[in-house]
């Protein structure tokens, strides 16, 4: 454990639903404590619509999502609180939030105040739209992001068609807080020193997945995508429909060599040599005729049989997999990509986002209890007396969706 | 001297197409000396892959390349010349960081292996990154972007119910194991200024993207349930696009303490009976509830009523083309936007910081020429003579 990358690292995890749990999540992953505030009268919509049966603590979402995290609930309106907080700041090596930058400043906790306690805290702040500038107090979900940053316009069956929403901001903005949260904190194991990230989700999406597209608009005043299935260079590249309810495989020719094995694949051995196909410009002519001629062949095969054929006749393949195939899946299985949480049972959860050859990381616990570790933090982190500590009150707890 | 968060760090960089070049691109970016290494002639394919600067076929034209590489110095060195290895090996001695995407178990056969590469560099941080990791039974299986993103679980989500799923625009699936490898570097060189030992990391681009559809994937390995697409119908309502009077705005509702505010946006008493309270209930009234809201949302120009719902603290939005997606004022204040100068194509605004950090900030550069920095790296770092790289790049080994 204690050769684990961040042992000895404090996370504040002061996040409000996915993206910027993602960043505090990795680190307990491998090794940081991880200390979550919540405010039980509004919990994270992770912790559903449901308060019976306290169903708040028993989503298997909730459980994956805030894995390696202790629970301290936390009315930062109340002072008595807003000292804990304080504390706990003191205790810690970084916080990380998703609020907007007013909330944090109202609060009394912007990076400012931060720094007056703990002088080599990270903050990073992960807002909608970042610090200053006209847009700073707006709210923004990934339904707002995509939008706006324009990555909704590259996703459409058709040029001129409606356009689709893509899977998922949180997660590319959650991944790109993690960057912010690293590069952090290795500067500061070197050299001492804390420091403010201003983190705008509407600007990580847009970096970290149109970046080029942009820079194509912006040389060539225009835009390659959207595309539907195609390929901008390759042909052809499609999906294409297998045996069953909604199943499907993709596939990309790349060279003419493999233009020749899905001919033969296909059953059509003459359309190797057939002039119209020539190269990938001239598949791409013909690209509905050639979808045509691929459905008909994987229309009658198990989508897994589908890429298995593909893949051994040396073409680019993968099926369309959904949960019950992941879950089932002989490679990610083989791999031991699913991993059990130590106090979880036989419960399965997703595993890790990278391996390495100096060891793992772990689940040591499933996303815990609301207010589960509040006499921990409390009474032994922060040294309040037992008699202090109220219990959390059921009354008080109440959802981040509509009341029931 | 600004400081740079990764300014101690030298990364030899063997790779090419995505995920890798964008993952060194945050290395350079934050401050590394990131060397790329590319084989002699061509370089990374990339450099030959469109669209082009201009339609303009050419080594330095190629947009996506010039996007990725910003920051970066390229070499060229033939990996499969026993010379040019013997180069590599000295290049790593000295270096923090090796990354690579070489499908599984190339370097080892090359005798570029973790394993031996250590012998020599026992701090060595070395992340591979190939499309299903370095093991297991789809280790050396071909495929795109696209199926990537199908075997990653996300296009089954993607797109329409009634259709085929439709691959995401953007490289969803290559950009999100970009992000993972340069996390797993952090980590790794986090690890490493305690113990001073490095380590081999294994980024399948798979797993990387599997956190996308993590919340779903956890609920079919512990509930059996699976889920499909739903043509961005979200399980909150309303929570989508409606057409307005100049484009499609996303109306964004939420819990009822929020969207009733838009009671002063919608002069529309039928929107907020209490039969609508409960945001998980409007769903199922899905239908009759987008009756009575899209005629409202039509009398509004997009920009006017994302406004208008920001007004009210509601995360309304409008559907920008690339070109307004370019003029967000927001962009404009925070200066999102940067012009690089290269000297084949020019200036032109690229894309800035992805985050902003006030103590070590990001940097941008360009994209280097091709074997731009050959006589900077073989010459100076190396100590190699004009004559012995004359040779060898007469020899095709630079």
């Amino acid at each position: 454990m204690s050769d684990q990358p961040f042992a000895g690292i404090r996370v504040l995890d002061f996040a409000h639903e996915w993206a910027a749990s993602i960043g505090p999540r990795l680190l307990g992953d491998l090794g940081a404590e991880v200390i979550r505030v919540e405010y039980a009268p509004r919990m994270c919509v992770i912790r559903g619509a449901r308060l019976g049966k306290k169903m708040y603590n028993r989503h298997p979402r909730w459980h994956q999502v805030n894995r390696n995290k202790r629970s301290l609930t936390l009315d930062l309106k109340k002072p008595k609180d807003l000292d804990a907080f304080r504390d706990l700041v003191r205790i810690c090596d970084i916080m990380v939030s998703n609020s907007r930058p007013h909330v944090l400043e109202k609060l009394g906790i912007a990076y400012e105040d931060l720094k007056k306690i703990r002088p080599d805290i990270i903050l990073v702040l992960m807002s909608a739209f970042g610090t200053g500038g006209p847009w700073s107090t707006f709210a923004g979900f990934g339904g707002t992001i995509e939008p706006l940053s324009g990555l909704q316009q590259l996703t459409a069956y058709s040029r001129g068609g409606k356009r689709y929403r893509t899977r998922e901001m949180d997660v590319c903005n959650g991944l790109m807080g993690t960057c912010a949260i690293l590069t952090a904190l290795v500067h500061r194991q070197r050299t001492g020193q804390g420091q403010f990230i201003d983190l705008s989700q509407t600007e990580t999406a847009t970096h970290s997945l149109m970046g080029e597209h942009l820079l194509e608009y912006v040389m060539n005043g225009e835009q390659t995508l959207p595309l539907a299935n195609r390929h901008p260079y390759f042909a052809p590249q499609g999906c294409y429909p297998c045996r069953g309810d909604d199943r499907w495989v993709t596939l990309t020719v790349r060279s003419d060599d493999e233009w020749r094995a899905l001919c033969g694949l296909i059953g059509r051995p003459g359309w190797a040599d057939d002039e119209r196909f020539a190269g990938r410009t001239g598949r791409r002519r013909h690209h509905d005729l050639i979808d045509e001629a691929i459905a008909a062949w994987s229309s009658g095969l198990d989508h897994y049989r589908a890429m298995e054929l593909l893949q051994e006749a040396g073409i680019p393949a993968g099926a369309v997999l959904d949960g019950r195939d992941l879950q089932q899946d002989p490679h990610l299985r083989a791999r031991g990509y699913f991993l059990h949480a130590d106090d979880g049972g036989d419960a399965l959860f997703p595993g890790l986002l990278f391996r390495s050859s100096a060891g793992d990381g772990r689940i040591f616990r499933r996303g815990p209890d609301l207010g589960e570790d509040n006499e921990y933090v409390l009474h032994r982190l922060l040294g309040r007396s037992r008699e202090e500590i109220e219990p959390l009150d059921e009354k008080t707890i109440g959802t981040g969706y509509d009341p029931e | 001297m600004t400081e740079r968060a990764l300014g101690h760090l030298r990364v030899i960089d063997l790779t090419h197409d995505v995920a890798g070049p964008y993952c060194t691109k945050l290395l350079a970016g934050f401050g590394a000396e990131v060397i790329k290494v590319e084989p002699p002639g061509r370089g990374d394919p990339l450099r030959s892959r469109g669209p082009f600067y201009q339609g303009v076929e050419g080594p330095e034209r190629s947009i996506p390349f010039l996007w990725l590489n910003t920051g970066k110095k390229s070499i060229t060195l033939d990996l499969e010349n026993t010379q040019g290895r013997e180069i590599l090996r000295r290049l790593v001695r000295d270096a923090d960081v090796l990354v690579e995407n070489f499908p599984p178990g190339v370097l080892p056969s090359l005798g570029l292996g973790y394993d031996r590469l250590r012998e020599s560099n026992p701090g060595l941080v070395m992340a591979s990154i190939s499309r299903y990791g370095q093991d297991g039974p789809y280790r050396d299986y071909k495929g795109e972007e696209i199926s990537l993103y199908a075997m990653s679980g996300l296009m089954n989500e993607t797109g329409d119910p009634s259709r085929e799923p439709l691959k995401a625009g953007p490289a969803l699936a290559h950009y999100s194991a970009g992000m993972c490898a340069y996390s797993a570097i952090l980590s790794a060189l986090h690890r490493r200024h305690r113990t001073g030992r490095g380590e081999h990391l294994d980024i399948s681009i798979q797993e990387a993207a599997l956190v996308n559809i993590e919340m779903g994937l956890v609920e079919s390995l512990q509930l059996g349930t699976v889920r499909k697409r739903t043509g961005d119908n979200h399980s909150m309502m309303p929570w989508q696009h409606y057409e307005c009077a100049d484009g499609e705005v996303a109306v964004i509702s939420g819990p009822i303490r929020h969207w009733r505010r838009a009671e002063k946006i919608f002069d529309e008493p039928r929107l907020f009976q209490s039969k609508y309270d409960h945001c998980l209930v409007r769903r199922f009234l899905r239908d009759e509830y987008e009756e009575i809201l899209a005629p409202c949302v039509k009398k509004y120009r997009k920009k006017e009523l994302f406004l208008a719902g920001q007004e009210q603290g509601l995360a309304f939005a409008y559907l920008a083309t690339l070109e307004e997606a370019m003029e967000l004022p927001q962009h404009r204040a925070r200066g999102f936007f940067e012009e690089v100068d290269h000297p084949v194509v020019g200036r032109h605004a690229y894309c800035g910081a992805p985050f902003k950090m006030s103590a070590t900030p990001w940097r941008q550069g360009r994209a280097p020429l091709l074997a731009e920095h050959n006589s900077e790296i073989y010459g100076g770092l190396l100590g190699l003579s004009e004559d012995e790289i004359q040779s060898m790049e007469e020899q095709g080994i630079l």
